[in-house]
């Protein structure tokens, strides 16, 4: 049955290794027109694109295709209809672009991607925060809220700054201010700690210069605030005493806590910084101008 | 003429070393390739040991695969292959053992090296110049041997398979000189001569000939071999053997700027490469075609033949890969398909499909000839050949769908003209398809485990040793 099938059994070359043979069949028809297609094809595009070397150039190719051309194309594109948006968008200013609807989402469309690559690696990806990185989606700001503010932050980068107490402290201070500290954000006053605090013994730490009387943080300086159970680094009793102890971006202590945002003015365009500051001002937590004005 | 008796003349002992070594490295290379593949879908797994990181494993893979199992399965089976078709020894078979010795000890310092970061940088040329002068050496070795074996022939006529493993020695040769010269600056460190796009394209230029020469070339003519042999019929056509061999020797060489599309490389020499790329349809269709129609009156066999099923399995995927490629080269294709998964797709559907799968034919075959008994049991030669041909479509298909996903989300605006996802969510949107992959990779390691089983039980239930074979008087140098 297998003989019937095969048309080819006829006639060989006659050569024969390690009782293999060969036949001498045709190649089939459509392969052949195949392989002529192919050359006359190649030679087609030659003409058509560039793609011959000359000496000090190469040809062009009769329908002036290049690929930065294409490129080019492909961007104007995209641009033609991100342009408009654009121009509104440089002319207002931040208070403005949040009244507008519109505007805003196409500010916050255009961050989203400028986020995932520039800030989420530390943020996290909604802004929810990481282990060491502060968290943007909620109404806590360590340097302000507004969009102007959030547009500083990007722009120059930010750097914690609090003095490590290890040796500036006794024992008995550093104990008494961590709790005084962990008592803070559930209303407890523990006066020992509070004296500390203050800056009334001789050790002098005035921790309320920086994060204020009532323990609720200046903004101006980055301290944060101590009484809303939202912590920097942690809010357990040996966190709070690890970040007393060591301080943040303390030069002279190795063990000290790292807060360092790098400043993004030269790495992106003002309007990129403006529409990140829209985004993240949206994530849940912007805060009006007026009110921070009244601060 | 008596088989039992000419085979008596060969130098075959070294041809089984090669053959069981190529197993080995298929169950090492899909191993390293498993890991490193688990890697990329649960990253923790590299334990924050540099050694195994994905950065090292991923080289290791590759040269494990293509250096290791496909030398290997190159070397042995063109050693057997030259002296049944030239109806001769070969002409040294001491040098064919120092070929043997070579590369194994070349592929030892490829392990040793390629996790401890000596590299080259440079893809699938990462080994660094004193191995790349062993690697010279050892590959010309082979070539002389295979070389002078062809002119003692007692056939009148070179067969198609031998003029296939030539071009591939020829062209290596001049590919890796070219490729690795380089600048020492110290035992392990060295600079390359060629500088930015030059670099490039020469890497490139290799790169892709290490595809065509090597892993085409190469198992073309094991292919051209084993299914007229396993098939016990005739070379469907000469014309086409010598009409799709120049076309392809000719064409090959010119495509390499295609894996460099949309860089700093001039138009020219990409428009070149993808239109002499499309053009390699025909002639790579050609060996499929021959390979195909040598089946002609025989497909019958493939019910009960397992080793043909390799064999003709193999050629559709290489069939489907030389489609694929050239597609790939196209510019607009490229735009889409350039970095991302597809790529990975791509090169492993040739490298399972075709490669491993041609390979493991021809080695399934040598092994009954060379020990002189059946297999040891065909029915895990069809377990092997099912689970490695779903392991290559899970994971084809999981880089197919991961691939133009890839492309898609990376060049997706919204209707505002913004770019709707950050580069994170293309990589978050992988993860399934990456584990996917892994699976993919386990059936087929668990293939290749199975075949070496497989082969070892062969080995012991023969009763011949394949050393008495070649245990003639040594005046191999006749």
């Amino acid at each position: 049955m297998s003989e019937k099938h095969d048309p080819y059994e006829a006639k060989d070359t006659g050569h024969e290794w390690d009782s293999i043979r060969e036949l001498d069949n045709p190649p089939p028809r459509w392969w052949m027109i195949g392989l002529h297609i192919s050359w006359i094809s190649v030679v087609v595009y030659i003409i058509l694109f560039p793609a011959v070397p000359l000496i000090n150039s190469a040809t062009k190719g009769i329908l002036g295709w290049t690929s930065i051309k294409r490129l080019h194309a492909q961007v104007a594109e995209i641009e033609a209809v991100r342009k408009p948006y654009d121009e509104k968008l440089k002319g207002m200013d931040m208070e403005e672009i949040l009244k507008n609807n519109e505007l805003l989402t196409f500010a916050q469309g255009g961050a989203k991607v400028i986020f995932g690559d520039h800030c989420a690696p530390c943020h996290g990806a909604g802004g929810q925060g990481g282990p060491k990185f502060p968290v943007l989606a909620d109404d806590d700001w360590l340097y302000g809220g507004t969009a102007e503010t959030i547009v500083e932050t990007i722009t120059d980068g930010r750097q914690g700054n609090m003095p490590a107490h290890a040796s500036t402290l006794s024992k008995k201070e550093l104990d008494d201010v961590v709790q005084y500290v962990v008592g803070l954000s559930s209303g407890k006053v523990y006066e020992a700690g509070l004296a500390v605090f203050m800056g009334e013994t001789e050790a002098e730490a005035a921790c309320a210069s920086c994060h204020g009387v009532d323990a609720k943080g200046m903004t101006m300086v980055g301290a944060p605030n101590l009484t809303d159970s939202l912590w920097r680094f942690s809010g357990t009793e040996e966190g709070i005493r690890y970040t007393v102890e060591h301080g943040v971006n303390d030069e002279e202590d190795a063990l000290t806590r790292n807060a360092v945002m790098p400043a993004f003015g030269e790495k992106l365009s003002k309007l990129q910084i403006k529409k990140l500051a829209l985004l993240v001002h949206q994530f849940g937590g912007g805060q009006a101008a007026v009110v921070d004005d009244e601060e | 003429m008596s088989n039992v008796q000419t085979e008596e003349r060969y130098d075959l002992s070294v041809v089984g070393w090669f053959s069981v070594a190529a197993v080995i490295y298929l169950v090492v290379g899909a191993s390293v390739g498993v890991i490193a593949a688990s890697e990329l879908a649960w990253p923790a797994l590299n334990f924050d040991l540099p050694y195994i990181t994905f950065g090292r494993l991923r080289p290791l893979h590759t040269n494990t695969v293509i250096f290791a199992f496909g030398g290997c399965t190159l070397m042995g089976a063109a050693f057997y292959i030259v002296q049944r078709t030239c109806q001769t020894r070969l002409w040294s078979n001491k040098l064919a053992w120092f070929t043997f010795w070579g590369w194994n000890a070349i592929i030892v310092s490829a392990v040793i090296t390629l996790p401890l970061g000596i590299t080259q940088g440079k893809e699938y040329a990462e080994l660094e110049w004193p191995i790349d002068i062993a690697i010279a050496v050892v590959w010309l070795s082979y070539f002389f041997n295979f070389v002078m074996t062809v002119v003692n022939r007692k056939t009148p006529h070179i067969y198609v398979a031998n003029w296939f493993f030539m071009a591939m020695m020829v062209m290596i040769t001049y590919l890796h000189v070219i490729n690795s010269l380089v600048i020492p600056v110290g035992l392990f460190k060295s600079y390359s001569i060629f500088s930015g796009v030059q670099d490039a394209m020469v890497q490139w230029w290799y790169g892709h000939n290490a595809v065509g020469f090597f892993l085409t070339a190469g198992f073309l003519g094991i292919m051209y071999y084993f299914i007229p042999k396993q098939a016990n019929r005739p070379i469907f056509s000469y014309r086409l053997s010598v009409l799709h061999f120049w076309a392809l020797t000719f064409g090959y060489v010119w495509l390499g700027a295609h894996h460099l599309q949309y860089t700093a490389l001039p138009d020219w020499t990409g428009s070149l490469a993808a239109a002499v790329s499309m053009a390699m349809i025909i002639p790579s269709w050609g060996g499929a075609v021959n390979g195909m129609m040598t089946l002609s009156g025989a497909w019958d066999k493939l019910r009960t033949d397992y080793v043909l099923r390799f064999l003709v399995v193999a050629l559709a995927f290489y069939a489907m890969s030389t489609f694929e490629g050239p597609l790939m080269s196209v510019k607009s294709v490229n735009a889409l398909s350039h970095y991302t998964d597809w790529t990975i797709g791509h090169v492993h559907s040739g490298a399972l499909g075709w490669v491993v799968m041609v390979s493991v034919g021809a080695i399934y075959h040598m092994v009954t000839k060379l020990w002189k008994t059946e297999i040891y049991s065909t029915r895990l030669v069809n377990f092997h050949f099912w689970i490695h041909t779903i392991g290559i479509v899970i994971y084809i298909c999981a880089m197919w769908v991961s691939g133009i996903m890839q492309g898609l989300m990376w060049r997706a605006y919204d209707e505002y003209g913004n770019l709707v996802y950050s580069f994170a969510e293309s990589v978050a949107a992988m993860h399934p398809y990456y584990a996917l992959r892994v699976v993919g990779g386990i059936c087929v390691l668990l293939g290749a485990i199975v075949m070496l089983y497989n082969v070892i039980m062969t080995i012991n239930k023969s009763k011949v040793k394949v050393a008495e074979s070649s245990s003639q008087p040594a005046t191999a140098t006749a």
